[in-house]
């Protein structure tokens, strides 16, 4: 096979009448053109009559979007929420964090009205989160209310990494303290 | 006078050496060609580079002759608290002009030729960006003019869209700069500097200085600026040579991102083997 086609934003690609638009491009007068600089390639989905035709680069910009899991640093709690410093969208990285938020309401999907934020997070905490909305002109707003969702890493008091033992308490290897914790399930991503 | 207190400013009005020796040289227009030995409507020869600065997330360099541009993209990053609620991601744009770019020092603050520069190159790069892509956030670009030598403008414009582009920011078209320097009857496309600042002479007429970004593939201008005073016939026979310049510096900025996207960009069949098989039916 010939090496993959490389196109630039603005690049002709095809005509509507053969592909649907994917990722990375944009439909103009009938026509598939190219949004960024990268390989176009074509993909059957099954069901669908038409080849998509995407273009794909690796350095695609990613921010956060409804709905994606994004993973956080805590930077403070208060009473009503905490907030964090979105450092990851899936499974890209950030250059620079972006502001989320994560309302009392919204750490787990049990129990909403007895909540209290520092029993789940700490300052210093490593979440994942799912994004709600993207919230005011300040912060996304981010939800923990799945099994798979809360703190990931968390150091305690002695400053060892602790060791989840139940859904919510960690323990700390060092002294055998326990502290509380939204704790996330976490799952092994298959690749 | 405004100034950096912390700075050591160097004196307002130094000037190179060179400033006295060769100012008195003068224009070659006899047989219509110009100075430095090409047509009226010839480009200089342009070199293209991206991926100069390592920190930013996109970044172009940029030759024309001798009018040498650089510029940084940063982002999508977070809108600073400020700013209201937009779906839309913004653009900014910020030209700068080195201190030891021009003939005279430039200051290191933005004077009003950079504010009004700037401006210009939001104008032309924004219809091209697809700002919805990005909500709520916004994208960097920093141009520093290193040397000018005439074009510097339209320079700026080209180095922009190929630093986006190199950036992974989404866009509709990339945008082409080129100008166009109307001396009486002479219409000098992609002028240097000397050409550029030329004190008004014998002839009675049009003077004047048109830039045009351009998206090429979609064949529509972006942006629009026109100095000094031209007959409308002048200043359309103006424009339409600006566009024929800036098709002519589209295949090499075409070149250079395909080219740069093959060597930055891993393809898909190292990543896995499935959507390669899958490509194939798909290629010609």
């Amino acid at each position: 096979m010939a090496a993959p086609r490389v196109c630039v934003p603005g690049e002709r690609l095809v005509s509507t009448a053969d592909c649907e638009s994917g990722r990375g491009t944009y439909v103009h007068h009938g026509y598939i053109y190219s949004c960024l600089a990268g390989y176009m390639h074509k993909r059957n989905l099954d069901g669908k009559e038409l080849p998509i035709v995407e273009v794909i680069r690796q350095k695609e910009d990613a921010v956060p979007r409804i709905g994606s899991i994004v993973t956080g640093k805590v930077t403070s709690v208060s009473g009503r929420m905490c907030k964090c410093a979105i450092t990851c969208v899936e499974r890209t990285t950030l250059r620079e964090p972006f502001r989320g938020l994560i309302r009392k309401e919204d750490v787990r999907a049990t129990e909403k009205d007895r909540v209290e934020m520092y029993k789940c997070f700490r300052p210093g905490d490593i979440v994942l989160a799912r994004v709600l909305s993207l919230g005011d002109a300040n912060c996304y707003l981010l939800s923990t209310a799945e099994n798979e969702l809360g703190v990931v890493l968390a150091l305690s008091e002695a400053g060892a990494q602790m060791v989840p033992v139940s859904w919510s308490d960690m323990q700390c290897p060092k002294t055998g303290s326990k502290e509380f914790r939204k704790v996330a399930k976490v799952q092994l991503q298959q690749e | 006078m405004p100034g950096d207190s912390r700075r050591i400013a160097g004196p307002q009005d130094s000037r190179a050496p060179h400033w006295f020796g060769r100012q008195q040289e003068t224009h070659q227009e006899a047989g219509g060609t110009r100075q430095d030995g090409r047509g009226d409507h010839d480009l200089r020869p342009v070199y293209l580079h991206t991926g100069v600065v390592s920190q930013a997330t996109g970044s172009a360099y940029m030759e024309m002759g001798q009018t040498k541009v650089i510029a940084a993209v940063y982002g999508p990053r977070e809108i600073s608290r400020r700013e209201e609620f937009t779906m839309k991601g913004r653009l900014c744009c910020e030209l700068k002009f080195a201190t030891f770019s021009c003939r005279q020092r430039r200051q290191h603050i933005q004077d009003n030729q950079e504010r009004d520069g700037s401006l210009i190159v939001l104008q032309a790069l924004e219809p091209a960006v697809c700002l919805d892509k990005f909500p709520k956030s916004q994208v960097d670009v920093y141009i520093t003019v290193l040397q000018d030598d005439g074009s510097a403008l339209a320079a700026a414009i080209t180095c922009a869209a190929l630093g986006l582009a190199d950036a992974g920011v989404m866009m509709y078209d990339v945008v082409v700069g080129c100008s166009v320097r109307q001396c009486g009857e002479d219409q000098w496309l992609d002028p240097s500097v000397r050409e550029e600042f030329r004190p008004e002479v014998e002839s009675a007429g049009d003077h004047g200085m048109v830039t045009v970004g351009l998206l090429p593939s979609l064949n529509q201008v972006s942006a629009l600026v026109l100095d000094g005073h031209l007959q409308q016939q002048t200043a359309v026979q103006a424009v339409k040579t600006c566009i024929s310049g800036c098709q002519g510096i589209y295949p090499i900025l075409k070149d250079c991102l395909v080219s740069s996207t093959r060597r930055n960009v891993p393809s898909l069949e190292q990543k896995s083997g499935q959507t390669s098989t899958d490509g194939q039916n798909g290629q010609t």
